[in-house]
């Protein structure tokens, strides 16, 4: 699985709920393979994109999808804290992993000794799984996705070089993307 | 005013002006403040401001008016989320910043912040209004003007002694 297969893969998981997509390429892929109003690019803030969630499924009670990064989580932790601090909350937070800081250079994120899922279970997640092949990360999304009730963590091992050159920066008004976003959401309460 | 009174009205102001949730990290200044919201409204306390910007922001798309508590200090964690995720999303939301670092807090690990905070919130394009006791209902007014009217973020300054608070 490479990071635009998962991307792929999420993006037919999902229909009208909203989606988070982190900083880096994810925004760029995602937009590039569906741009559609439930999705939210956020283009900078690295770290950020759980907390963001967590503020929507807080406030909407909706579940809500976070489309991480590795580099963006080991840059904020402490997001896991944010968000394992509520039982109820309907928080289905994907953290895509390919050791490496894509966007600026391939430089390796210093995390060979970390473990992303230990870390999300001892912030309060209480489901946690991990997955590093296509066709179990896309069952796991069609059991695990529509039940979502606490906050759920998938550590999504990255093991496939994309195929191609990331797709073109998320262009325009990102009020415009944020405006949009929004009345989407108000469209659903 | 007394003080304990002027974190009575200040609260009672924002949630008549329909601000809600509350986000934030406790301040010894805003202390009294956060015992009210706490009894009042939800208040959630988040582990680090950034994330506390980041999870209001969440809640502002939602449709909701959220309110982010935080010490200046807390500020300096926080530029990068203002920078390049509040301002140019354009997410309203409204920040109570507590002063350090400025008069009467002489504590010389905070007056760097209590210099920087002015100018950063100006320089970011977030307008600010300092409270002052016999203001408080006027300021919300302002506060909710900015915020709900206006749909963009806006920050309420809290001097260190407003709500009582010693060095």
């Amino acid at each position: 699985m490479n990071k635009t297969q998962a991307i792929r893969t999420v993006i037919e998981a999902t229909s009208d709920e909203p989606v988070i997509f982190t900083t880096g390429y994810s925004s760029r892929i995602a937009r590039h393979v569906a741009d559609r109003p439930n999705h939210f690019y956020m283009t900078g803030s690295m770290g950020l994109a759980a907390s963001i969630g967590t503020g929507i499924a807080l406030s909407s009670g909706r579940r809500t999808v976070v489309v991480d990064g590795d580099g963006a989580l080991a840059m904020n932790p402490g997001c896991l804290l944010t968000a394992g601090t509520f039982a109820d909350l309907p928080l289905f937070h994907l953290v895509l992993d390919d050791g490496l800081y894509e966007s600026t250079g391939g430089q390796s994120v210093p995390s060979r000794r970390v473990s992303f899922s230990a870390l999300a279970e001892a912030s309060g997640y209480a489901d946690v799984w991990q997955v590093d092949d296509l066709t179990k990360f896309q069952e796991l999304l069609r059991s695990k996705l529509i039940t979502c009730r606490t906050p759920t963590f998938v550590h999504c091992s990255l093991t496939e070089r994309e195929g191609s050159g990331p797709p073109p920066r998320v262009e325009g008004e990102l009020a415009w993307y944020q405006s949009r976003f929004a009345a989407h959401l108000a469209t659903q309460r | 005013m007394a003080v304990l009174d002027c974190a009575s009205t200040l609260s009672g102001a924002l949630l008549e002006r329909n601000f809600a949730p509350f986000f934030g990290t406790p301040c010894g200044i805003l202390a009294p403040l956060y015992r009210r919201l706490e009894a009042a409204a939800n208040l959630w306390t988040v582990s680090r401001e950034d994330n506390a910007i980041g999870v209001a922001a969440g809640s502002a798309m939602a449709g909701h008016r959220p309110v982010v508590l935080m010490q200046n200090s807390g500020l300096g964690q926080s530029v990068n989320a203002i920078a390049s995720l509040v301002v140019p999303y354009q997410i309203p939301m409204l920040m109570i910043i507590s002063m350090r670092g400025v008069a009467p807090d002489s504590t010389t690990e905070n007056i760097v912040m209590g210099r920087l905070t002015e100018p950063l919130l100006a320089e970011a394009g977030i307008p600010t209004a300092t409270l002052d006791e016999d203001n408080l209902p006027a300021q919300a007014d302002w506060a909710a003007t900015e915020v709900i009217g206006g749909r963009r973020a806006a920050a309420l300054l809290v001097p260190p002694n407003l709500f009582g608070w010693q060095a």
